[in-house]
């Protein structure tokens, strides 16, 4: 390998961001933080590592094996490298901040870092942006969380948004107390029909109805309806019945899907959880949903900045001018804030639109006029 | 219509395109008349539905083609579905085509005399070393898997390894080459396959197309 290579190598998973994307990606996490904040989610920043235990805690142990560990020479503790900011948001929630107001509405953005990526998301590294709202258990309380991290979404200019409103714990409720069933998941993660009527058994025609119920909002819902439910398994239904409601009357222009087998990815999820897709990619832009941190009732959302930054448009181009070597800088003050990106020459050239254009500057100043370069 | 718009329905090259075409069809999609030249070099043809079309690739990349959403709809084998484990795929639709299994097998002489129960470590010729790996450590058997991409079945013979797992209808292939199945690890058909985001995101149109395919299948 040529000496370039070698230092230019990055671990597999990690990568250089450049201009202008760098640029675009922390002006897109800023307009997000902001449309969090315009509904009073207040940012928190936890460190990058802590002790493992109160990172894989409770929802956490989802991250175990995605998390890097080290060892902290100083306690002789193991540590671990953040793989998801919920955990900690909701450590944050559930100890320094357990005496603060309920709900508590949180905001977070920053990088994570995972042992492995996966053939589909080969990045070890990437930004995740989110809120948590804590302490309130409702529809309104689940509805606000999907509705909030959608809209943020539209609003940046993601076009043809998806919400996926699931119900992980249904499942688990319905074959509660029942011996567990072979192949039964294998057959509800491939929403193969005939296979869970194989294998269910005696609640076979009600896993087969909910599988059915898979689709568009208002249709699937009334299929949800018609399975016969009792107990938390309906109060469930209830729920999520209410949660598309009032989404679907705050945004219409969204594209509302009902999933209630929809599992993987959701283990620690208690009551209604939803996935955001865009029609242009295959990639989800984000996920969450109601859990438990710490014994309160918590409901939030994540977005993936990695596949939410290449389903937008790309960075506006700015407006570049070239100031020879010798222009006042109160002359470029002025200009700065008309809104220019001033570029500087720091020595005298022979051609000063020669300069500019090598800078890649569209215009150039002369004689104190903005002039095309 | 942008390329990118289209629904590409993806097949697999070989044995299980003869099986799975009369359900396409019946199915109500009619492919380009290129697609039964034999000679055709094309790998993506169009059909009788302007915004369909269907690619011909491998039976392992029908699998990574509708994982990464390149093709959203596809028909590919449980076998390669089960080594890849990809959780953007949904296989709604068992076809019921393709059948045959997946076994562990090793040389006749060998057989008599083995007890797979003392086991520890082994060494496989397989095209499937996830399912294989996965499988013995169930068992608690360390399984150290050469990927070949065919003809496992002379492996033995060569001395490459001593057993091997591969896909088995009718034992012929085995006994003609001195082995003998000693362990079965799953049935094997043919699925239609589904991307997850699109399902998600084009819901009534991929829905209706797979209830479209299980008539066809219940049909046949």
């Amino acid at each position: 390998m040529t000496e370039f290579a070698t230092r230019a190598l990055l671990p597999a998973g990690l990568r250089d961001i450049l201009p202008p994307q760098a640029a675009h990606e922390a002006d897109v996490v800023t307009r997000l933080m902001a449309s969090f904040a315009a509904q009073g989610y207040e940012r928190v920043k936890p460190p990058l590592i802590e002790f493992e235990e109160s990172l894989l805690e409770g929802s956490g142990a989802a991250m175990s094996k995605h998390t890097f560990r080290v060892m902290d020479p100083v306690t002789q503790r193991m540590m671990g490298v953040r793989a998801d900011m919920t955990p900690q948001v909701a450590r944050i929630a559930t100890t320094r901040l357990a005496n603060a107001r309920r709900p508590l509405r949180l905001s977070y953005a920053g990088q994570v870092l995972r042992v492995k990526g996966s053939q589909l998301r080969p990045e070890r590294q990437f930004g995740q942006a989110g809120i948590e709202l804590i302490g309130a258990d409702s529809a309104a309380a689940d509805a606000e969380v999907v509705i909030l991290a959608a809209k943020a979404l539209v609003d940046l200019g993601v076009g043809e948004v998806c919400v996926d409103l699931t119900l992980p714990s249904l499942v688990p409720e319905i074959c509660s107390g029942l011996d567990e069933i072979d192949g039964l998941k294998d057959a509800l993660d491939h929403k193969d029909v005939a296979a869970v009527a194989a294998v269910g058994g005696a609640i076979g025609p009600i896993l087969c109805g909910l599988v059915e119920a898979a689709g568009p909002a208002v249709p699937a819902l009334a299929r949800l309806s018609a399975v016969p439910l009792s107990g938390n398994a309906a109060a469930l239904r209830e729920r999520l019945t209410a949660v598309v409601e009032l989404v679907s009357s705050a945004a219409p222009e969204l594209t509302l899907t009902i999933d209630p087998v929809e599992g993987r990815g959701f283990e620690y999820h208690t009551g209604p959880a939803f996935t955001i897709f865009a029609r242009q990619s295959a990639a989800e832009l984000g996920r969450g949903g109601r859990y438990q941190a710490d014994g309160e009732s918590a409901a939030g959302a994540t977005l993936f900045m990695d596949t939410v930054l290449d389903v937008l448009p790309g960075p506006v181009a700015v407006r570049r001018i070239f100031l020879p070597f010798g222009t006042p800088f109160a002359e470029g003050q002025a200009l700065r804030a008309e809104g220019w990106v001033t570029v500087a020459g720091l020595e005298k050239v022979a051609d000063d639109r020669a300069e500019s254009r090598r800078l890649a500057c569209g215009h150039l100043l002369v004689a104190g006029g903005v002039i095309a370069a | 219509m942008s390329d990118l718009q289209k629904l590409v329905l993806a097949l697999p090259k070989g044995r299980i395109l003869d099986e799975a075409m009369p359900l396409v069809r019946a199915a109500g999609i009619e492919p380009e008349a290129d697609f039964d030249n034999p000679k055709s070099r094309a790998l993506r043809f169009s059909t009788n539905h302007p915004h369909i079309d269907i690619i011909r690739v491998r039976a392992f990349d029908v699998a990574t083609f509708v994982a990464f959403g390149a093709a959203q709809i596809g028909i590919a084998g449980n076998d390669v579905l089960m080594e890849f484990d990809y959780p953007e795929i949904y296989a709604p639709l068992d076809l019921k085509i393709g059948l045959c299994r997946l076994a562990v097998a090793e040389p006749v002489d060998l057989a008599g005399s083995d007890d797979p129960s003392r086991w520890s470590h082994i060494r496989i010729a397989t095209k499937y070393p996830a399912i294989t790996a996965r499988h013995f450590a169930r068992r608690g058997v360390q399984a150290e898997c050469i990927k070949l991409n065919g003809a496992m079945e002379l492996a033995p013979s060569l001395g490459l390894c001593r057993r091997i797992v591969d896909l088995v209808s009718t034992g012929s292939t085995l006994k003609a080459n001195g082995l003998v199945e000693i362990e079965h690890i799953a049935d094997i058909s043919s699925r239609l396959i589904v991307n997850r985001a699109a399902l998600k995101t084009q819901p009534d149109e991929l829905s209706a197309w797979i209830d479209r395919f299980r008539e066809a299948a219940d049909a046949a």
